[in-house]
C-alpha cells in the first residue's frame, strides 16, 4: 500500500497531476487515482487513494468484476465491469470514483508509483509489504450518504484532528 | 480551434440580462498574446469604453488563463484578473496562486467575460457547461473561507474552487482584493470592488474538461527538466523554508526595508519579526500552490489566530512600515485584511502615511473627525482595518486610497504618499535597489515590483550581468547603469510568466524560464510554433499594448517617475546610507531602447 503521512502534505497536488498525466498523457483531477483535499479554513490538506484496508467492501460487486493483485491493489475488470458504480458507493474514504465511462481506483503504477515519485516532500511512502491493514469500519457507516468528494473531505478532516492537537501542544 | 493545452473556449457572462454565451477561443487571435494576463489586456484594449465608471456596469472583469495553467509544468497554478482599476483609474489588474486556476482551466474556458452589473447579490457557479446564477443574499458579509465552505457545502463539491470578496469589496473600498483558494489574493488595483460594484460576491468554479497535450512524451521531459532546475537552485532551501518572509532579513540586511513608513530603511528590532521569527516560533506546515514543487507557502497557527501565509508584503507591511514590533500582531492583521478582502499594501500605505503625516503635525486630528494615530499603536490599525473594510467613519475617506484621500490636505502631506500613478508602493526602498525603482515608475499598473521584478540586480552575477546586459554594473543594487535593458528584459519574462501563468519567484526570480524555454513547452503543449524570437517579439508588443490602453484612459507620460522623497532625501543609515534615485536618467534610457529588440 502507499502510506499517507498528512504532516508532510503541503496540498501541492503533484502527486494527483502526475497520476493522471502518466496513466493517460492529460491532466484532469477526474483522471486521477488519488485525489487531494484542501481545507481551508484548518490548514489540513491530505491525499486519499486506496488504502487496501482490512474489508475490501468494494469487493461485494454484483458483477464479480473486481480481484486483488499480487501487491493488494484493487483490479476491475474493464470487460466485466457494467459501471454500475456500487464500488464506488461502498468505498468508505472516497478512494473509487466514476468519471466518464470508467472507474478510477490506485493500481499502483504496477509496482513503482508515479505519485509517490512525484511527491517532494516525502508525504508518500509505499510499502508493498503492507496490505489490508487499516480498518475503515469506524467510518463506513458515518460516510453512507455521502458522495465521494464528500467522503475524501471526511476523511482527511478525521486525521487532521490529530495534527492539530500536535500543533496546539506546540504552541503550549 | 484550439484544441491543446488551451481550454478553447471564451465565457461571456451578461450580469444585466443574466444571460452567457460561450465562444471559440479565436487561434489567431491567442497566438499573439499566449494567454493570462497579456490576453487580458488585449481583450479589455478591443471592448471597454474607456471613459466609463470603473465601478459602473460597464467596466468589464476578465478572469483569464493561459494554455500551460493546470497543467502538468511546475508552478502553472496563476490567474489574472483585469478590469480598469477604481483606484487608478487606469489598466488594473493582479493574479494568484493557489488552486483556482487549475479547477478554472478543467471548465474549459481561456477568459471569463463579465459585463454589467446584478440587481441583486449572486455568485456564478462556473461549470463546463455555462453559468449558474446562484443567489448570494446568504454570504453577504460573510469573510472569504466562510463563503467557500458554503458554496462547497451546498453544492455538494468539495472540489469547487471559489474567488471572493470580502466586506471590503462589497463595500467597494478601492483597494478591495479578490482573495481564492482562502487565502490567495488579486490584491492589487481593486479588483475586488469592481466585482462588488457588480453584485458579484463569488465566482465559483468547477469543471470536468480534460487538458491534451500535443506531444505529451517531450512535455513531460521539458516540465521534468523545470522541476529539476527548481530542485537544484541554490535557494531552494531558503525559498521552501521562509517563502517570500526571507526578504525580511534580505533588504534589511541591505538597508531597504520600509521602516515608519520609508523614513528609515533599516528596522532595529528586526530579529522579531523576521521570516526566520515567524518560521521558528508559529510555523506549523508548507502549505503549495497547485503542481509546486517549491511549496513556499506556510501555515501558521497560534492560540489567537491561524492562517496561510503571510508573504513579505503582508509582512514587512504589518510591522516595520507602520513601526509595529509584534510579529503576532502581523500575523493577526494578515488573516483579517485577507478574509476581509483587502490589499495589504495599499491599507499599510494609508495607515503609514497617515501615522507620518500626523508625526509631522500635517494632518491634526481635528482635520480628521478627532483622529490620532502614530507608530505602533496596534489596537488603533486594527480599528482602521475594520473601518475601512466597511466604510464607517473615518473609514469612509481612508478606503478612497492614499492617493486620493490625501487630496484634501496640503501639499506636503500628498507628496507623502508613496506612489505612481496612483498605486501605492510596495515593501522595498527604491533608494538601495535602483532597477526596482525603474519598474515602480515605467510600471503599467502603478508602483509595483511584479511588472519586472529585476531581482536579478540583488545576485551579484556580475558577468552575466555584463553578458546580459551589457554591464556588470547591472548586478549592482546601488547604480544606475544597465538598469534600464534589465528592466527591459525581466518585464519581458514577467509578462511571460503571467501568460503561461507561472509563478514569478519561480520563473524569474529563480531564473529558471527564458525565451527558449518557453518557446518549447508551449510547442509541446499547444502544437502552435513559437521561437525564442517571435515570443520575445509578441511580449514587446504586450508591453507596447498596455501603455496604448493606458493612453486611452488619459495617462499622462510625466506620470513614469518617483515619489520625491526617494529622488531627494538621502537614506540616513544602513548599506543604502546616503543613495537616492536618478530616475529622470534611467526613464529616458528605458524609453530610448528599442522595445521588441533586445
Amino acid at each position: 500500500m502507499i502510506e499517507v503521512d498528512i504532516n508532510k502534505c503541503t496540498g501541492c497536488r503533484m502527486c494527483e497531476t502526475a497520476c493522471s498525466f502518466y496513466h493517460t498523457g492529460q491532466t484532469n483531477r477526474l483522471l486521477a487515482r488519488i485525489k487531494v483535499v484542501n481545507k481551508y479554513e484548518t490548514g489540513i490538506d491530505g491525499p486519499v487513494l486506496c488504502m487496501q484496508c482490512k474489508e475490501r467492501y468494494c469487493m461485494d460487486c454484483p458483477e464479480n468484476a473486481i480481484s486483488i493483485g499480487d501487491l493488494g491493489q484493487i483490479i476491475i475488470s474493464a470487460t466485466v465491469c457494467t459501471l454500475c458504480r456500487k464500488c464506488e458507493k461502498s468505498c468508505p474514504v472516497g478512494a473509487i470514483e466514476y468519471f466518464d465511462d470508467h472507474i478510477y481506483v490506485c493500481d499502483l503504477c504496477g509496482g513503482s508509483p508515479r505519485c509517490v515519485e512525484a511527491c517532494t516532500e516525502q508525504a508518500l511512502t509505499f510499502v508493498p509489504e503492507k496490505s489490508g491493514v487499516i480498518s475503515l469500519s469506524n467510518i463506513k457507516e458515518k460516510a453512507k450518504a455521502m458522495n465521494p468528494g464528500e467522503k475524501r473531505i471526511f476523511f482527511i478532516n478525521r486525521a487532521g484532528v490529530d495534527l492539530r492537537k500536535k500543533w496546539r501542544e506546540r504552541n503550549a | 480551434m484550439l484544441k491543446y493545452g488551451y481550454g478553447g473556449r471564451i465565457l461571456r457572462i451578461d450580469l444585466t440580462n443574466r444571460q452567457f454565451s460561450v465562444e471559440d477561443s479565436d487561434s489567431k487571435w491567442f497566438r499573439d498574446v499566449i494567454g493570462g494576463r497579456a490576453a487580458n489586456t488585449k481583450r479589455l484594449l478591443e471592448e471597454i469604453d474607456p471613459g466609463c465608471d470603473a465601478l459602473g456596469p460597464d467596466n468589464i472583469l476578465i478572469f483569464g488563463i493561459g494554455p500551460l495553467t493546470g497543467t502538468f509544468l511546475t508552478a502553472s497554478a496563476y490567474f489574472t484578473v483585469t478590469a480598469k482599476s477604481p483606484l487608478t483609474g487606469i489598466l488594473g489588474d493582479s493574479a494568484a496562486g493557489g488552486q483556482f486556476a487549475a479547477e478554472m482551466k478543467l471548465t474549459g474556458f481561456d477568459q471569463i467575460i463579465i459585463k454589467g452589473r446584478s440587481e441583486k447579490p449572486v455568485y456564478l457557479m462556473i461549470t463546463g457547461s455555462g453559468v449558474e446564477f446562484s443567489d448570494a443574499s446568504h454570504l453577504v458579509g460573510k469573510n472569504i473561507i466562510s463563503t467557500t465552505e458554503i458554496i462547497r457545502t451546498e453544492k455538494r463539491d468539495p472540489a469547487i474552487q471559489v474567488a471572493a470578496i470580502g466586506k471590503a469589496g462589497e463595500n467597494r473600498v478601492l483597494f478591495a482584493s479578490l482573495v481564492s483558494s482562502g487565502n490567495r489574493l488579486c490584491g492589487r488595483t481593486g479588483m475586488g470592488a469592481v466585482m462588488g460594484s457588480k453584485n458579484v460576491k463569488a465566482l465559483a468554479v468547477r469543471g470536468s474538461r480534460t487538458v491534451q497535450y500535443a506531444d505529451p512524451l517531450a512535455f513531460e521531459k521539458e516540465c521534468r527538466r523545470m522541476k529539476t532546475a527548481i530542485s537544484k537552485h541554490e535557494e531552494y532551501n531558503k525559498r521552501h523554508e521562509l517563502g517570500t518572509t526571507m526578504l525580511m532579513n534580505d533588504l534589511n540586511n541591505i538597508g531597504i526595508l520600509p521602516t515608519r513608513h520609508f523614513q528609515e530603511g533599516v528596522c532595529d528590532y528586526i530579529d522579531d519579526i523576521s521570516g526566520e521569527e515567524l518560521a521558528d516560533v508559529y510555523k506549523v506546515k508548507n502549505k503549495s500552490c497547485f503542481n509546486c514543487n517549491l511549496h513556499c507557502s506556510r501555515y501558521y497557527y497560534n492560540e489567537k489566530v491561524e492562517a496561510e501565509g503571510p508573504e513579505f508584503e503582508t509582512l514587512c507591511g504589518f510591522t516595520s512600515r507602520i513601526g509595529n514590533c509584534d510579529l503576532s500582531f502581523a500575523l493577526e492583521m494578515n488573516y483579517h485584511l485577507n478574509q476581509l478582502g483587502l490589499d495589504s499594501i495599499s491599507t499599510c500605505e494609508v495607515i503609514g502615511w497617515l501615522m507620518e503625516c500626523q508625526e509631522k503635525g500635517l494632518i491634526i486630528p481635528e482635520d480628521i473627525d478627532g483622529y490620532k494615530i502614530t507608530w505602533g499603536e496596534n489596537d488603533k490599525v486594527k480599528e482602521l482595518v475594520n473601518m475601512i473594510a466597511c466604510r464607517e467613519g473615518i473609514g469612509n475617506m481612508l478606503a478612497e486610497g492614499a492617493t486620493k484621500f490625501s487630496k484634501q490636505f496640503c501639499e506636503n502631506s500628498q507628496k507623502l504618499v508613496m506612489q505612481v500613478k496612483g498605486l501605492d508602493i510596495i515593501c522595498g526602498d527604491p533608494r538601495g535597489i535602483k532597477a526596482y525603482g525603474l519598474s515602480y515608475s515605467v510600471s503599467s499598473r502603478g508602483a509595483d515590483h511584479l511588472r519586472a521584478e529585476p531581482y536579478f540586480e540583488l545576485t551579484k552575477k556580475w558577468h552575466l550581468a555584463k553578458k546580459r546586459y551589457g554591464t556588470s554594473k547591472a548586478a549592482d543594487r546601488l547604480s544606475e547603469e544597465g538598469k534600464a535593458r534589465l528592466v527591459r528584459h525581466t518585464e519581458k519574462i514577467a509578462l511571460l510568466t503571467d501568460c503561461l501563468t507561472m509563478c514569478k519567484n519561480i520563473g524569474l526570480c529563480m531564473d529558471v524560464l527564458d525565451f527558449q524555454k518557453a518557446a518549447n513547452i508551449l510547442k509541446y503543449a499547444t502544437g502552435i510554433k513559437y521561437t525564442p524570437h517571435s515570443i520575445e517579439k509578441y511580449l514587446g508588443m504586450s508591453v507596447e499594448r498596455d501603455r496604448m490602453l493606458n493612453k486611452k484612459f488619459g495617462l499622462k507620460k510625466d506620470s513614469d517617475t518617483l515619489p520625491e522623497r526617494f529622488l531627494k532625501e538621502p537614506l540616513k543609515k544602513g548599506p543604502s546610507k546616503g543613495s537616492v534615485v536618478d530616475i529622470q536618467k534611467m526613464v529616458d534610457e528605458y524609453y530610448g531602447l528599442n522595445n521588441t529588440k533586445m
